[in-house]
């Protein structure tokens, strides 16, 4: 076994931080919480510039052929920044599920997407469904298609959706403007712009379908797995930040005369803070690996693991670091409740800490004890 | 040892869940409903209609306004008055200087302030945190110097929960700088609209707008405003700390939380994973009920006329505590549905789309009213002779 990042990931991790540091700040967050487009064309185009919007697609897209775990550590540090620039969102997701579909059509528009010509987000979740995205019930019936996708993280700037649906007892996946849509926009938990789509009866066309039967599961599991790695990423990032700033911060705030991290319980919690941080990198090393693994079961176990894990310790973690923090740590002034706004969201996408903790022992039922 | 209360308390509890019945507002209860907060206006029309029934000092001696209940009528009275969705009272008027007045005030005082507090009239709000006096209160550096006729305070709090609402503040100065940390500060009443007092909100990460900064600059204050001598200032916050506090527990407002968590999932026809949802909630349950139980403990002994002293901090930890967990569970359950920050329209449902707000809010509980830490101190100090 050998845990050690590879020059080359070291570097891509390396160069995020100070590409963040350089041009995203809490001011720039600030700002962003309030802007209903979160594609700012000039970051965007700096990201292009640093290879992030081919990095983890084949060189035949004009990629870099980069792993997950190299995203992953470009999520850990907008994560840590507090970045709301939609990058999972809108390449990451859409990209890779473009080219597990591989048609000359999915390549096509993953292409735009890489080139940044074209904005295009996952609809994968519907309040009635909940987390099950095999099972939608949006639907094409009578040539029109159906139904409502909530919860659609398009940082306000997408053009086009990937939406799931049914088409008899088929799952099928289908490419749909966002102007054919009945849309309403609202700021989300951590502060990112999600979409609401209703869909009016939209006349269906078989030019919408990208990909229809099994195959459509498989895939989407693929991209989820995915995602899940870089909700870890991102709440590493951000658990990071917060134990770096409430260590800080017991260091040099008094009270009765001394720093408040001469106080045996406020350094109990912060050795807590710090173990399980350890354990949860140790935990975003695991999934970043296994989330890219073909081997389907092994990969869900490490994902639900990983995510449960993340949703019990990261989220303790931001609390504790408000409780250390006091008052100040309740406001919106200091950053401390923004990433612990984050660290609830992040706990509930993708699946939350039941829904996991289920899945990982339905697929532990069926592994036995070896 | 009986558990059960008695056939006049049974009547008692029946006549207050009718009265609730016929005058807590729709609106009011939509609002505890969603799990939000009242606003100033939806809070004083509450304790003014309380105040009207004579039902708002709950814990005063009659003859300052107080309606004459035993405890276990008080406590009987808040849980009828969470269940029908109606918000606590605010407790800076009739729980913390309502109590001081009558016990270390002057009687021009006690008559002068009140009356505007058992009508629900005056809104107080409570000057005790600055920048440098959290945990540490006794530091605190809010100067208050004796003039001929008039204290000059300048200084600034920090933490001040409606001091935007507030006709008044009750405050703890420095009159003495000299004097030995705590024998230096004083209690002071200071009308709010007085000149060089200045209000900056500060907003919590619910998104709203509870607390405050307050800046006092050459701020005028009459003498006669002083309560007990100068230099009590530390005596009267320790009474307070341990005046009696059978509802800092927040028993009735997390029974009625829990409820609303039940009805969330019924509302939610589609609502996947009842069973463990349900399981989650008896476990809330479960912890809910044995803090009812001390609770009803603390309630039965004053009532004998041996209130808790220090115990009552153990309440507040492990009612604190519970409101977060509770809150939490209250996020996890929404799923999806919780991450719809501010949707014009619901996602969803709509008790769940607010869950998060409530939730961030009550991060909060475990710093503020001295934080647990605090709170824990005194119990290892006072009670286990640590």
């Amino acid at each position: 076994m050998e845990f050690n990042l590879s020059e080359n990931t070291t570097m891509v991790a390396d160069t995020a931080r100070r590409y963040l540091k350089d041009h995203y700040g809490f001011v720039t967050y600030n700002e962003q919480l309030n802007q209903t487009s979160h594609c700012d064309p000039a970051r965007w185009g700096l990201m292009m510039e640093l290879g992030w919007l081919g990095l983890p697609f084949p060189e035949t897209v004009g990629g870099y052929g980069g792993e997950l775990i190299d995203v992953a550590m470009i999520v850990r540090e907008l994560g840590a920044a507090l970045c709301l620039d939609p990058y999972v969102d809108l390449v990451v997701a859409p990209g890779k599920l473009l080219e597990y579909i591989g048609s000359e059509r999915a390549i096509g528009l993953l292409q735009s997407i890489v080139e940044n010509n074209e904005k295009v987000a996952c609809a994968f979740y519907e309040c009635r469904a909940g987390y099950n995205i095999h099972k939608p019930t949006s639907s094409i019936r009578g040539g029109k298609l159906s139904g409502q996708k909530s919860f659609v993280p398009d940082g306000g700037c997408a053009s086009k959706v990937l939406v799931t649906a049914r088409l008899g007892e088929e799952l099928v996946l289908l490419v749909v403007p966002l102007e054919s849509c009945k849309i309403t926009r609202y700021r989300a938990l951590d502060g990112s712009r999600y979409v609401d789509l209703v869909f009016h009866d939209i006349v269906f066309e078989d030019g919408m379908i990208l990909l229809r039967g099994a195959e459509t599961s498989r895939v989407i599991s693929q991209v989820v797995a995915w995602l899940q790695a870089l909700d870890c990423a991102r709440m590493y990032g951000a658990a990071n930040a917060l134990y770096q700033r409430t260590l800080e911060y017991a260091k040099t705030r008094k009270q009765f005369g001394a720093a408040i991290g001469s106080f045996q319980v406020i350094q109990h919690y912060l050795v807590d803070m710090f173990t399980d941080l350890q354990q949860l990198e140790s935990m975003l090393f695991m999934v970043s690996v296994k989330a890219e693994l073909g081997n389907a079961q092994e990969r869900d176990r490490a994902c639900s693991a990983a995510k449960a894990y993340y949703a019990d310790k990261a989220v303790k973690i931001a609390q504790q670091a408000i409780q250390i923090h006091g008052g100040i740590g309740v406001t919106e002034e200091l950053d401390i409740g923004h990433y612990f706004r984050l660290m609830t969201h992040c706990s509930l996408t993708h699946g939350h800490r039941d829904y996991h903790l289920d899945r990982l022992a339905s697929l532990s039922e069926v592994n036995g004890l070896g | 040892m009986n558990l059960e209360f008695t056939q006049e308390e049974l009547d008692f509890q029946k006549s207050i869940r009718a009265w609730m019945r016929e005058n807590v507002p729709e609106a009011l209860e939509r609002v505890s409903a969603l799990g939000n907060m009242p606003t100033k206006s939806q809070q004083q029309q509450w304790e003014r209609c309380l105040g009207k029934q004579g039902w708002l000092a709950l814990t005063w001696p009659e003859q300052y306004g107080g309606p004459g209940w035993t405890a276990t009528q008080r406590y009987i009275f808040d849980i009828e008055r969470a269940m029908a969705g109606a918000p606590p009272t605010s407790p800076f008027g009739v729980a913390m200087v309502g109590p001081v007045i009558y016990t270390f005030g002057s009687p021009e005082q006690k008559e002068r302030w009140l009356p505007g507090i058992t009508s629900g009239e005056t809104l107080w709000c409570q000057g005790y945190s600055e920048p440098n006096a959290g945990s540490d209160l006794a530091s605190l550096k809010t100067r208050a110097e004796r003039k001929q006729d008039h204290y000059l305070v300048n200084g600034q709090k920090i933490w001040t929960t409606q001091a935007h609402w507030a006709d008044m503040m009750f405050c703890l100065v420095r009159t003495d700088p000299e004097a030995k940390k705590q024998q230096g500060i004083s209690f002071l009443l200071i009308d709010m609209k007085t000149p060089g007092i200045e209000i900056r909100p500060i907003y919590s990460i619910d998104g709203h707008h509870h607390l405050n900064e307050v800046y006092f600059t050459d701020v005028e204050v009459p003498l006669e405003n002083l309560v007990g001598q100068e230099g009590m200032g530390w005596t009267i916050a320790k009474f307070l700390l341990t005046h009696e506090r059978t509802t800092i527990a927040g028993v009735a407002d997390s029974y009625y939380a829990l409820a609303r968590m039940k009805q969330a999932i019924e509302d939610v026809p589609y609502y996947t994973d009842k069973p463990s949802a349900r399981r989650r909630m008896a476990e809330l349950e479960v912890e809910l009920m044995a803090l009812e139980y001390t609770n009803f403990r603390t309630v039965a002994a004053t009532d004998e006329g041996k209130p808790f002293g220090p115990e009552s901090s153990g309440l507040k930890i492990k009612g604190t505590e519970l409101q977060q967990k509770m809150s939490q569970a209250m996020v996890e359950m929404g799923g999806l549905m919780s991450l719809a920050w501010d949707s014009s329209s619901v996602v969803g449902n709509e008790s769940f789309n607010n869950a998060p707000r409530r939730y961030n809010f009550l991060r909060a509980c475990t710093i503020y009213g001295g934080s647990n830490e605090i709170q824990k101190n005194v119990l290892a100090k006072m009670l286990l002779g640590l």
